[in-house]
């Protein structure tokens, strides 16, 4: 029945998703997950809780046993490069460990007691200055906010040059300007990378100021298309239920900074926040 | 023995014209010390971050088994090979190890496959492996010296003791060299860390299995009672004053080699058991560590 719905053709697929089934402990987590993500925007996975997205996003990363098939388009003939931004760290807030520890962690193979290489040292300062965040790099992770975290976390995989880069929930528990600050730098990083991003969401206002593309699922992709044809009322209550107008609804008048609901089409592209 | 370790301890012991120094099994004490205490801090480095002390208290109290199997072993081993002597003293630290790694590794392997939470898997073989113990002793009536593994007794180590502790701190060393970065991302997320490509089981398992074996070797020095305190209190008095995740392995060192030394030479002049001397003396440790972080000025939030 969702087929018809609206599954788009996309032309240029970064990730292709056909027929994808996850079981978790006997229970269909993912039944038969049919998606496309175009290359070089910015692709919303949108949903209820418990709808699977993020296992969809470990199934991308290939860390999930599943059925069907994942196929990534080559890029100059090589698999193109994930970069996974994951929702949070399960780190003890007192522990002494600095962003720089973190980010050279991943830089360099020399453990960080026998010393950080100044050229490691280098490549983490240079990342967190793209994305306008180089003052956190001797802050200590515990004092990070929500915010900040995620855009460490976000530096972190644009140290790897990535083709692709996977965003879990990355607003989530992160204030309005912490919001709109992250939003605004995604927006910078895909004018400038043109790499694809995919990115799981909740958060409608967020959905659809940034998003030029939206899939979404509830244990199976109900529909995906461009944001301004998808989000439609009917679309939102198939998969989030007979409230989900009312939410919908809510989202779009909530926060001055977001002031675009689908109902009156968001201008995707050009979007500003007041901050 | 052989020459030039004869040589060498002799060296060593005009190298340190103490009283303390010049008993064969307080060299041999301070060989072991000098290597033990250092590693376990470093490995509790670890054990700290990743929130893993319970599962090094659930490794050492059964090792209590272990000991236990190898001394329901002895007559059997005695029986068979009736030339080797002394088979209670070469079978239960073997027996010990063995089993230490292997719960270690059972701990591990059912964490991967459920969903429990992991202090509950690990209250479940803890407790399974102390009853299996206290069945064994008391259906066998089985006497051994247990209590040389609930306390711990480093000055009856001799130069073999001196030789395993060495080995192994060479590869507890090599392990923290090559993987450490990459432990600290597994901790973080382990997601994130299998994106960038590590192999995040098998590094579980080889830190869980070297653990284990850290555990199983100091509980001849400080007794299973009171190993973990051996690698956690170092590392949490490093925790309370580092600032930088190298800096907080080095203060643990620091602190773990110094209440090392300095409980082995109180302990013999104060008559008092090595591994409990040493244990209070890291508690001294951290409580320094703690008036220090209380009275340095805190970095606003």
């Amino acid at each position: 029945m969702n087929r018809d719905c609206c599954t788009t053709n996309v032309a240029t697929p970064a990730v292709t998703v056909r027929d994808v089934n996850v079981q978790l402990a006997g229970q269909n987590v993912l039944s038969n997950v049919n998606a496309d993500f175009p290359t070089g925007e910015l692709t919303a996975l949108i949903g209820p809780n418990g709808a699977g997205k993020t296992t969809l996003l470990k199934v991308l990363l290939n860390q999930l046993p599943h059925t069907g098939q994942v196929r990534f388009t080559q890029i100059n003939g090589h698999t193109p490069r994930i970069g996974y931004v994951p929702q949070s760290l399960d780190f003890d807030r007192g522990a002494p460990i600095r962003v720089i520890d973190v980010m050279c962690s991943q830089l360099q193979h020399r453990a960080l007691w026998l010393g950080i290489s100044s050229s490691a040292r280098k490549a983490a300062a240079a990342a967190l200055d793209r994305i306008g965040a180089s003052k956190l790099l001797d802050r200590r992770l515990g004092q990070l906010s929500g915010g900040e975290l995620q855009r460490v976390l976000l530096a972190m995989a644009l140290l790897l040059q990535p083709d692709i880069l996977l965003l879990d929930e990355p607003v989530a528990g992160v204030d309005m300007a912490g919001v709109g600050m992250f939003c605004d730098i995604l927006a910078q990083l895909q004018r400038e990378l043109k790499c694809t991003m995919i990115l799981v969401s909740h958060d409608m206002s967020v959905t659809t100021a940034h998003a030029s593309y939206v899939v979404c699922m509830n244990k199976t992709v109900h529909c995906q298309g461009r944001t301004i044809d998808t989000l439609t009322p009917e679309n939102l209550q198939a998969i989030y239920g007979p409230l989900a107008a009312l939410h919908h609804h809510a989202h779009s008048h909530e926060g001055a900074g977001h002031s675009h609901g689908a109902h009156d089409h968001p201008d995707l592209h050009g979007h500003h926040h007041n901050h | 023995m052989s020459g030039p370790l004869d040589a060498f301890y002799s060296s060593l012991r005009s190298l340190l014209p103490f009283d303390w120094a010049q008993p064969a099994f307080m060299l041999n004490a301070l060989l072991i010390v000098l290597v033990l205490a250092p590693i376990c801090a470093a490995m509790g480095v670890k054990v700290v971050n990743n929130r893993m002390a319970f599962f090094s208290d659930a490794i050492s109290h059964s090792a209590f088994t272990g000991v236990v199997l190898g001394y329901l072993l002895v007559p059997l081993a005695a029986r068979s090979y009736p030339n080797i002597q002394h088979w209670d003293l070469i079978l239960p630290p073997l027996t010990l190890a063995v089993f230490g790694v292997a719960v270690g590794a059972g701990i591990t392997a059912v964490r991967h496959r459920t969903t429990l939470p992991t202090d509950t898997v690990i209250g479940v073989f803890f407790a399974s492996v102390i009853a299996l113990g206290i069945a064994v002793i008391s259906r066998n009536n089985l006497r051994g010296d247990f209590e040389r593994y609930l306390y711990g007794s480093i000055v009856i180590a001799g130069r073999i003791d001196v030789l395993i502790t060495w080995s192994l701190a060479a590869v507890v060393l090599l392990f923290l060299a090559l993987s450490f970065n990459r432990l600290m991302l597994i901790a973080l997320n382990e997601s994130l860390a299998r994106s960038r490509g590590i192999a995040t089981t098998a590094f579980d398992y080889a830190f869980s299995a070297l653990l284990a074996l850290v555990v199983t070797f100091s509980i001849r020095t400080v007794g299973l009672l009171l190993v973990t305190a051996m690698l956690v209190v170092p590392a949490a008095a490093a925790r309370n004053i580092a600032r930088s995740a190298g800096g907080m392995f080095w203060w643990a060192v620091a602190f773990g080699l110094a209440s090392g030394l300095t409980g082995l030479i109180i302990s013999f002049y104060a008559d008092t058991p090595a591994g409990a001397t040493i244990i209070l003396l890291a508690a001294v440790c951290f409580i320094a560590s703690m008036l220090a972080s209380a009275v340095r000025p805190r970095a606003a939030a």
